[in-house]
This record gives structure tokens, sequence and C-alpha cells, in this order.
């Protein structure tokens, strides 16, 4: 399940590094799914992709080029469930701390801290007012 | 069907239109016993996502725009909603079913129409004037903000001058200042937008600390919504709020509405009859409940047509510099009405108005990107996240007798008839959007931005629900007079954006506030006289 997910989000070497979906903990996660419905999903992915890469060793031995064409082979032939189970990598991923931080983002959420922003600055508004009416009587 | 004590006016849906409709009617004539059926609940304001470290996926499940994406989650929403039919629709409705209606998850962005706006039949040939004046609303529309409390800016060109006080701006932060200096190297009309939310502390609902995803509702009660506003004040005045009653019927005799028919949580069938009936469910619901009671003409009749949504496109401008990515209110930030105002010469009639958006959430971006996977994927949110600006077109859809709500020919597990959204966008909206596409990648050109990717329409955007029940003076073609009175049951009342006859190109919460308002004032002068 490892390769699969770090196929899907490989992470990358900006600064700071975008961590793998494994590094980030979404195989972890994707273990213990509570809904039935995502783990069935999870399943029949992952069973479609190892038999399009012949088994899951197979798979995990491929270089990243060749992982990419079995994922893109299930993508095409089950887009429903593959788009369905992408989703929800997606939310572990992005929830998940260590990327929030990497994105230059917070881990906590938005409220009740809220965010800091400037005052507004009128003076900008200046050549709008200049200008005077523009509605229709 | 237990019979229950008769009232005075018996009022479907506790949203924008009906709470503002039972405070103001409360408050005009607090003789009369008011009754409110709501399908919904209030919601727990301690359990929405903005507080929790999920809240990110809330968005795209339990706390979703779509009324059908919340059906499907994992996870039990507290919006009482049914499913809609809108598989043929490009633009998909979006609601939310509860005590307070689609205000629990709105932007609160809170523009006025414009006075011509009420007259597009004598100026420019084209929709259908209201039956009144946008002066004749402007009384409603300074109350509806003296309750809401609306942060802004007085002195906006786009506008007669507004009479009612308005709290500070909201700050447009980094972006918001990036597009304004934009719109000003092009000569464009802007102005920070009006804003439902508190910038100071104010009655009781504290100031607005930019947490952002406005959508996922208002822990603080910052954002001004219907169930916080207006339902103190109402049930102060004594109206009964009951919830998770649905109304399945209005129930008509000899031409009059006598009462209506509801289901409540056991399950149980009561019959509340009343001297008058409100319906206030929003462009779908209240065409939904009418045309399961055969008002009118039904299917023959203008009763569910004339849908108008207000249809959206995206320019969003990537930008080298840091901008704010999803800090302040998420719809509210500035706007541009250079193009709204008709001008012949133009490849479309009527206008658009450019509104500067504020990013989403990381994951929500991420869901937007196609394809959503693989290294380019990342390579792209790490491009756009906090360094993306997106600007809105948002059109005036003209009203068409084929865009409407129809039912189904089975019954929904709530008790009424399936429904569905039968909606094709016009030549006309279709040449506004793209017009206005051109006129946003040129002002973020203008501010700098090294790319600019194109949403030639969202369909998950529709948020108003307008023009279903339309008001006007030919039973042949509106289904009220201008007091939200049925032609064919004079004491049947609409109270909600379905009452428009056309929609202008801005959000229209304010105006079906003003409108409930309004048609509470003329429902009270009666009673009185």
């Amino acid at each position: 399940m490892s390769a699969v997910l770090d196929t899907l989000l490989p992470g990358d070497r900006g600064a700071p590094p975008l961590p793998s979906a494994s590094a980030a903990g979404v195989a972890a996660k994707l273990e213990y799914l509570v809904s039935g419905r995502d783990r069935a999903l999870r399943d029949l992915v992952l069973q479609a992709i190892a038999s399009a890469a012949r088994s899951e060793e197979a798979f995990s031995r491929m270089d990243a080029a060749g992982r990419i064409a079995c994922v893109r082979l299930v993508e095409a032939e089950m887009p429903g469930p593959f788009r369905a189970l992408v989703a929800v990598v997606l939310q572990e991923y992005y929830e998940a701390e260590i990327v929030l931080l990497a994105m230059g983002w917070r881990a906590e959420p938005p409220q009740p801290q809220g965010h800091l922003l400037p005052p507004f600055d009128e003076a900008l508004l200046a050549p709008v007012k200049r200008r005077g009416r523009i509605w229709r009587s | 069907m237990a019979r229950l004590d008769p009232v005075d006016v018996v009022v479907v849906g506790a949203g924008l239109g009906g709470s503002a409709f039972c405070a103001r009617l409360s408050e005009q004539a607090p003789q009369l016993r008011i009754v409110c059926l709501e399908r919904g609940d209030w919601v727990d304001r301690s359990a929405m996502p903005a507080s929790r470290r999920d809240w990110q996926r809330a968005s795209l499940g339990a706390w979703a725009t779509s009324p059908n994406i919340r059906l499907s989650a994992d996870s039990r929403s507290p919006s009482a909603d049914y499913p809609i039919d809108d598989s043929t629709s490009p633009i998909k409705p979006l609601m939310w079913n509860g005590v307070g209606g689609s205000t629990i998850n709105w932007a609160a962005h809170v523009p006025r129409l414009h006075p011509s706006d009420f007259r597009t039949r004598t100026l420019d040939g084209v929709g259908d004037d209201w039956p009144f004046s946008y002066f004749d609303l402007e009384p409603y529309y300074d109350l509806n903000d003296a309750a809401m409390g609306v942060a802004g800016l007085a002195g906006d060109p786009a506008y007669p001058p507004k009479r009612s006080p308005r709290l500070p701006p909201l700050p447009i932060g980094r972006m918001g200042e990036r597009a304004a200096r934009g719109f000003n190297a092009l000569g464009w009309h802007w102005w920070p937008s009006d804003a439902a939310i508190n910038t100071v502390d104010r009655e009781g609902r504290r100031a607005c600390n930019n947490g952002g995803p406005c959508l996922l509702g208002c822990p603080s009660g910052a954002k001004a919504s219907a169930d916080i506003v207006y339902w103190p004040l109402a049930q102060r005045n004594g109206v009964t709020l009951r919830t998770r009653c649905v109304a399945h019927q209005v129930i008509l005799q000899g031409g009059r509405a006598i009462g209506v028919a509801y289901r409540d949580q056991s399950g149980t069938t009561h019959e509340q009859p009343a001297a008058f009936t409100v319906v206030a469910c929003n462009g779908i619901g209240t065409a939904r409940l009418l045309l399961a009671s055969n008002v009118g003409r039904g299917v023959d009749g203008p009763l569910g047509r004339y849908l108008m949504f207000h249809p959206i496109a995206y320019a969003r401008g990537m930008f080298d510099e840091e901008l704010d990515g999803p800090r302040g209110p998420v719809g509210s930030c500035i706007y541009s009405h250079e193009f709204y105002e008709h001008r012949p010469g133009r490849p479309f009639t009527r206008g658009l108005q450019l509104q500067v958006t504020r990013e989403n959430a990381l994951l929500h971006q991420a869901a937007r990107i196609e394809p959503a996977w693989g290294a380019a994927a990342q390579s792209r949110l790490r491009e756009e996240f906090r360094h993306s600006l997106a600007v809105m077109v948002v059109a005036e859809d003209l009203p068409e007798a084929r865009n409407r709500v129809a039912l189904g020919e089975t019954v929904a597990a709530d008790g009424l008839p399936e429904v569905r959204v039968e909606y094709a966008l016009s030549p006309n909206s279709r040449r506004i959007l793209d017009f206005g596409l051109d006129r946003g990648e040129e002002m973020l050109r203008e501010a700098g931005a090294h790319r600019v990717a194109r949403v030639p329409l969202a369909p998950l955007t529709g948020w108003h629900l307008l023009g279903t029940a339309r008001m006007g003076d030919d039973p042949a073609t509106s289904v009220t007079d201008g007091r939200g009175r049925c032609h064919a049951v004079p004491n049947l009342v609409v109270a909600d954006g379905s009452l428009f006859p056309t929609a202008g190109a801005v959000n229209p919460g304010a105006t079906i506030a003003a409108l409930a308002l309004k048609i509470a004032d003329d429902l009270a002068r009666e009673v009185v006289a």
C-alpha cells in the first residue's frame, strides 16, 4: 500500500520538503479506516493495481514510471472507485501536520485562534472616489 | 391527521426569508399568533467544524455546500436535506436546511441590487420590471443592515448613498490590495465588500478574527445568520418555532389556503389551520411545496419556472509573492461593478460583477486540481497555495420559462414529491461569463500574475435560487403580486428569493431579507387596518 500511496503523492524536495504519503503517515491511517465503504474502495483499487502489475511485489519493484503506468491503467478501468480512493488519501495527507507545515500553513484549525490581517487602507480607493457615480437611475 | 388550534399565520421555512418575516410581522402586529414550521433543526455552534483539526474534510462531506453531497457523506449532516435531481443542470443547487437556512453556511456578502435592476424591461428591453423600485425597498435594506450589522464603507459610487451606518470594513489583506492595484491601474471601479460580519464586538456577537472558512458556519457568531439575528427577536415577540417538522401540503379550499399539513419528527401528521399561510423554503423548496399543493395552474403556469442562478466562472491568477491563503472571510473581500450596468455595444445584455474571493483551504484546493494525484499535482498546489488570487465572474441570468423546478413521479423520503432542476445556461449568460473572464484575466495580469487559469463555469455555485414564484402583475407570467400574495390564492404568501422577477448580478441575501421585511409590513398593515 505504501508504494501505491507514494505513487499518488510522492512529495517533493522543496523548501521545506513535502513528505511522501507514507512518510506523512497516510498508510497507517488507511490501515484503520473506519468506514466500511472506504475500506472496500481501498481493497478494490489496491487489488486492481496489484493485478495490473501482476503482483504486489512486482509493483513494489517497479521504477516510478512503471508504477505510474499501472496506476493510470486502473484509473482508466475504474474511474469512480479510483477517484473516491484518491479523495480519501488526499484528506488524510493534507490534514497531516507535517504536510500543513511544509506548505507554510499551521496545524491548528481556523478557530478559535483566527488570523491576523492588516486593517483596510482606504487611501487605495482615491482613484475610484475621484471618478464619481456609475449607477443608473 | 391531528387538527391543531388555528393560528393567524403559519410560516413554512425558518431560513432568511421566513426568519426576517416572522421577526418583523411579530413586531408590527404583536396581536397575531404566528407559528413557523422548519424541516431542520438549530445548529449547534460548538459542533461546527472550524474548531476541529479535521475541519478541512468537513467541506467535502457533512458540511459540503451541496445537499446531494451531504446526503451521500459518511457522517450525518446537521442539515435536514432532501435529494435534488440536478443531473442535467450544469449548475448544482446549494442550500442549508435548518433554522437560519443557507445563512448558516453563507459567505455573508450582502450587496444590494442596483436601482436599474428593478427596471430591466423599461431600461434595457429584457427581463421584467419589479412591481416596485429600489427606493421602495431601500428602507428595508436599511432595516436588515441594522439587524445584521454590516461591515463596509460608505460612498460606493456604484450605488445611491446608503443611509444605514456601516461597521468598519473587513481587512482586504495582501490579496485584496494586489487586486485593488490591478483595478486602479485599469481605471476600473472596485470597493470593499458589504459583509454581514462584525468587525467590532456588537450586540453580544464578537468581532471576526479572520478565521476564514465561513461556509463551514461561524462558531463565534461574528458572521450574522438568521438564527442568531432574527430568531431571538421573533421568539421574544412570541412566535412559535417548531423544528423538524416537514410541511408537505398547503391545504386549499374554495380558492383559499386554510393551513398546512406537516409531519413532525415522530412521524405524526398534523394540520395547522391558519388565516394566512406563508411559504419561504427557497427557490426550490417553495416551488416544490406549492406545486405539490396544486397551487395555480400547475405545470402549465409560471410556478416553478423562470429559475435563475448566478452563473459563475473563475479566473485564478498565480503570483510570485506570498499572498494571504485562506485567511479572512472567504467570500467577502472586494468587488468591481465596472461592468455591472448594461451598456449597448457589448456582446451581451445586462452585466456582471467581478468579485475577488479568498483562497480555499489546502485540501479543498488539492481536490480541485486535475489530475489530483502525482508529482505534477503536488507541484501545482505548491505554486498556487498562498500565491493565488481568484476573481469570480458573477453573471446576471435572465429569466427564461424553460429553466424550472419540476416534480418527479415518486414520493421522496420526506413525504413530498421528488424534485428536479431543469436548467440550461443561456447564450447570453455564456457571453457574459466569457467577457468577464477576459476582464478578470486582464486585471490579474495587470496586478502581476505570472499565470492565469480559468474555470469557464463552476458547477458547485448554485447558491442563489431565484425566480420560481416570481412577482408581477400578470398571472400568466407571475405567481404573486408585489406583496408576495399568490394571484390564485390571495391569502397564500411567498417570502423568499423565489419572488425575484430578475436576478441582478450580486448575492441576493440582502434583497431576500429586505423583501421578507417589506412583505411582513404589507401584511401587518392589512391586518391592523
